[in-house]
């Protein structure tokens, strides 16, 4: 069983891969960070029940006028 | 309030009390000319810059040709137009003909910018005859906090240059407090137009998203960027406005909704006028006591101008700000990800790390917060069928030292204005008092007032208003001084 914190290290490093990326070693920490805080607001926008049925704007300002 | 310290404009010098709606009575009247008052910004900008960090590059030869012209046109009896002779500055992630766009940044391909020449906010400011002074500072692509390490300046505030500025329209912040400019362009992603006001003390305008039209500006999030004015005082960000507001077909998600005048409505009266006030008690990690009594204050400032001030809540507000999170990551991602992976060590740290961390999203997440973005909209839309306006702090914490500053991720929860960019209603940034003594250390305090979508009108009538009572924006820094030792530091 991994713990939490490894589970997102594990995916981060599966998404740097996946993506092409090679951070510089010091810049590990921060990424790991906000990767981990990136998650944690996926996981609120999809709490929103009243959106489960809504259609996304996706040219934004049309919602707008 | 009496305001201590204020410098008042005096006849043909530029203090930075001297507001654009100044200048343009006094270029009217014949006691300043243009050139005059581009020679004085520009001899300010000489005396504070290489300590504040305002310019990444001057357009002294084609400015003061631009200024010599608007001097004949009066001279000829002509009116060359809302901004003639007003010395702007451009923040540099927004195109211009002369000089680089760089982004600050490294990786921004030079040519970019030179193929696309002005933006279509810069062509328009030029035709109401603004002289245009130089590209500002901002955060690297609009984002992140300063880098030392890159060869670039860091941006400090002019009220304490311990401090930061604010980003990312930094140096449309500090030049318009330090009277380095009377106003410029900013750009507003998730706050940046508003933060760097905040900071600096001055007054900073996010539109509608979709009112100003952002082509011709290195893009961050695709549906949260704004272009839009800084300057001292509500009414000077409607001068601007009244130049920049208006569809153009270059930008796609520019909205053909009429523009109106707005300095038509600036009368100084809210009677009847609801406003909801949310204080957002609990909404960050940090809050500046001072930030509670200056809203007490702001509460007086209005019912005695009229308005109704009511409590409210705003809805989502947590799943709000990460819809944003989620859309500006992911939209610049899309932006940045080929450089990202040849060029990573080029960027800022914060920005590499901000930006790549885009990568903790899908596909799903990205429209996800898109569909959150919608019932957000509908959800403050019945909020606004109950109040006319909505008040908040802009920010809980009045600045951070830059020594401290890591990245914005920590610092993005004291801010309250990234909730705006994910609806795209107008929101007003105007300080509202002090954290600690002006000129001895202290800190501006910022107000944000909040419209309906396209009631740009009724927002910056109510911060003139504000205005007219209040002095907090007519407060100048000791950089102001321009004396080579008044740059406060604490």
């Amino acid at each position: 069983m991994h713990s939490i914190e490894e589970q997102f290290e594990k995916q981060l490093d599966q998404a740097l891969e996946s993506n092409g990326l090679t951070p510089l070693p010091e810049d590990r920490a921060a990424l790991l960070k906000a990767f981990t805080t990136g998650r944690e607001q996926a996981a609120l926008v999809f709490s929103v029940a009243e959106a489960r049925y809504e259609e996304p704007d996706l040219i934004f300002s049309a919602s707008l006028s | 309030m009496t305001a201590p310290d204020v410098v008042a404009p005096e006849e043909g010098a530029l203090s930075s009390a001297l507001t654009i709606a100044d200048a343009q009575t006094a270029l009217r009247d014949g006691t300043l000319t243009a050139t005059g008052l581009l020679r004085e910004a520009y001899a300010t900008a000489d005396a504070v810059d290489e300590t504040l960090g305002i310019y990444l590059s001057r357009f002294d030869e084609t400015a003061q040709a631009a200024a010599a012209a608007i001097d004949a046109a009066f001279a000829a009896g002509e009116d060359p137009g809302l901004l003639a002779g007003i010395p702007l500055g451009i923040k540099d992630i927004i195109s211009t003909t002369e000089g680089e766009t760089t982004a600050q940044s490294l990786v921004l391909d030079r040519a970019w910018g030179a193929g696309v020449g002005d933006a279509v906010v810069v062509s328009r400011l030029r035709a109401a005859g603004a002289v245009i002074t130089g590209k500002l500072t901002t955060m690297e692509y609009a984002t992140g906090v300063p880098d030392p390490t890159k060869p670039f300046p860091i941006p400090r505030n002019p009220w304490n240059t311990d401090y930061w500025t604010g980003g990312s329209s930094s140096g449309t912040g500090n030049g318009v407090a330090a009277g380095a400019i009377l106003g410029g362009l900013g750009t507003d992603t998730g706050g940046s137009i508003r933060i760097p006001s905040a900071f600096c003390g001055i007054t900073g305008l996010k539109a509608t998203f979709g009112r100003v039209p952002k082509s011709g500006c290195v893009p961050l999030g695709y549906s949260l960027d704004n272009i839009g004015p800084m300057a001292r005082s509500a009414r000077d960000c409607a001068i601007m406005l009244n130049a920049l507001a208006g569809y153009d077909a270059s930008d796609a998600c520019a909205v053909e909704v009429p523009t109106e005048d707005y300095l038509a409505g600036l009368d100084g009266d809210l009677s009847g006028l609801t406003i909801g006030l949310d204080r957002l008690l609990g909404k960050a990690p940090n809050r500046d006591p001072a930030v509670d009594a200056a809203l007490d204050a702001v509460v007086d400032v209005l019912t005695g101008l009229g308005a109704t001030v009511v409590e409210v809540e705003l809805p989502l507000w947590q799943e709000l700000n990460a819809a944003t999170r989620i859309t500006s990551r992911s939209e610049a991602f899309a932006y940045h990800a080929p450089d990202l992976r040849s060029r990573w060590g080029d960027y800022f740290s914060a920005t590499r790390t901000g930006v790549g961390a885009a990568i903790a999203f899908t596909g799903a997440d990205y429209v996800q917060a898109q569909r959150v973005r919608r019932v957000g909209q509908k959800a403050v839309a019945a909020l606004f069928e109950t109040v006319d306006l909505i008040i908040t702090p802009t920010s809980s914490v009045a600045g951070w030292k830059i020594d401290e500053l890591d990245s914005m991720a920590d610092r993005f929860g004291s801010m309250h204005t990234g909730y705006w960019n994910a609806l795209g209603n107008p929101a007003l940034a105007l300080p509202m008092g002090f954290s600690g003594q002006p000129r001895a250390g202290g800190l501006p305090l910022s107000l944000q007032i909040i419209g309906r979508p396209f009631t740009e009108s009724l927002v910056l009538r109510a911060g003139d208003a504000y205005q007219r009572v209040t002095d907090w924006h007519l407060l100048t820094p000791a950089a102001a001084d321009r004396s080579e030792t008044a740059v406060v530091a604490s």
